[in-house]
């Protein structure tokens, strides 16, 4: 049971190597390490000493194999890193979101409970992700030790087209018009309401009646912040990062609001729904399809308005560093 | 300060270097010359090269038909010889021939620094 250390790292190198290579490679290591040690020795070394300093000299074995069969020794070189990484952020981009819409979908429909609905919808999000990383990863990699064309040469017409990053007035128009008219909604439903119908003492409102006044007032609060945040991106010339991230948090508040009120059956006046969609007990449930959409519109809107945030943010930052470079004017 | 500069000298100076070993093998072995005696070969003219970088070298110089090699059996242990074949003696040329235009070009920028003015 004595192996010595040199014909355990002989075996460790040669072990991976083709099996029509391996003997070859093995009488000419052995060889060249006896030589070496002997070498050592002849200056005085002990031999212990020396068999151990001309191995280490000689480095990782599987290094030292990968270098006698030209083995790359990184999982993605520069030939397929770029294509790599297109394909990923583009399937990235549609994937997952596709996976998580449609189980969304699919399980309320089937009319699963919201808690299940956001629990399937998120580990199925979290593993799409998690197989299209692998996948796509595990595709480059065969391709690499197989020396395969990825088919794909950048050229010119790739360029993107630098596009105005919305930093103008007229996006601080539209959301103050859009912010006037959404408390002008909700202020007109409050004291005067929507809906007029023949017999009914009183009109209907369509907000839960129970919203006044705090929690209106409070999304009141929200719609102005919002124009206090484009008149911001305005004054800066631009999107920064901290105005995206007061973004980002500006949209998830309003998804948590509305999500929470409509969980709650807080946000919609339950006499209203009532009206518009009366509950015979029959047919597939109406009111839960409507709700559903609403509910895949708002975190659409927000996830929507989040990323543009960041996009337009990013492309500034671009912009100013192009800017500064190029000795520009920003 | 000065070790400072002279380790961001390294990786240039390696750079540098890269394909002279090559160069330096099929020169040397228009005799023929196994892993080890080559290795100390290289150290004495001035071409340091590791063990592990010449080993697997001369195996793919081999597999590019640069090299031919023969198992010698006579020594105290059965060693492999390498010799420069037809087509690495050309290599060689070619790669001398590309070091003298180079090292003419160098020359000429470095010339080319002092008087500036000339040109």
């Amino acid at each position: 049971m004595t192996t010595t250390l040199t014909e355990r790292y002989i075996s460790a190198t040669t072990g991976s190597l083709p099996l029509e290579t391996q003997s070859d490679v093995r009488a000419e290591l052995e060889a060249s390490i006896a030589d070496a040690i002997e070498s050592r020795l002849e200056q005085g070394e002990d031999p212990a000493d020396a068999e151990r300093a001309v191995l280490t000299d000689l480095g990782d074995p599987v290094a030292l194999a990968a270098s006698y069969t030209d083995r790359p020794l990184h999982l993605l070189g520069p030939r397929y890193y770029l294509a790599w990484w297109r394909l990923l952020k583009l399937l990235l981009a549609i994937v997952p979101a596709a996976a998580v819409g449609g189980v969304a979908l699919v399980q309320v429909i089937i009319g699963a409970p919201v808690g299940e609905v956001i629990g399937q919808a998120i580990s199925v999000g979290i593993s799409a992700t998690v197989h299209l990383f692998f996948w796509v990863t595990l595709m480059f990699v065969v391709l690499e030790r197989t020396g395969s064309d990825t088919g794909h040469d950048w050229d010119l017409d790739q360029l993107p087209e630098p596009r105005p990053t919305g930093a103008g007035r007229s996006e601080v128009v539209a959301s103050v018009v859009f912010a006037g008219l959404m408390i002008g909604a909700v202020l007109w439903d409050r004291f005067r309401g929507f809906v007029q119908i023949d017999g009914h003492a009183h009109d209907i409102q369509i907000l839960h009646p129970q919203l006044w006044p705090w929690a209106l007032l409070g999304m009141l609060a929200l719609l102005l912040l919002e124009v206090g945040l484009a008149v911001l991106v305005h004054l800066r010339r631009g999107w920064t990062t901290g105005l995206a991230v007061a973004n980002t948090a500006l949209a998830a508040v309003w998804v948590s609001v509305i999500l929470t009120l409509l969980g709650n059956e807080l946000l919609v006046n339950p006499e209203f729904v009532g009206l518009v969609l009366p509950s015979d007990g029959s047919g597939p449930d109406t009111a839960r399809v409507v709700v559903v959409l609403f509910v895949l519109s708002v975190i659409g809107v927000a996830a929507w308005d989040t990323i543009d945030g960041w996009r337009k943010a990013g492309r500034e930052a671009e912009h100013r560093a192009t800017a500064r470079e190029t000795g520009l004017p920003v | 300060m000065v070790w400072g500069m002279s380790e961001s000298f390294d990786p240039h100076l390696q750079e540098l270097r890269r394909g002279t070993v090559v160069l330096a093998c099929l020169r040397l072995l228009r005799t023929p010359g196994y892993g080890y005696s080559l290795l100390e070969q290289l150290e004495s003219r001035g071409f340091t090269t590791d063990a592990n970088t010449l080993y697997p070298l001369l195996r793919r110089l081999e597999k590019q038909g640069f090299l031919t090699s023969e198992w010698n059996t006579e020594d105290s242990r059965p060693r492999k010889f390498y010799v420069t074949s037809a087509d690495g003696s050309s290599l060689a040329e070619t790669l001398s021939q590309d070091w003298v235009n180079l090292s003419r070009s160098i020359a000429s920028l470095t010339d080319d620094l002092g008087t500036p003015e000339e040109n």
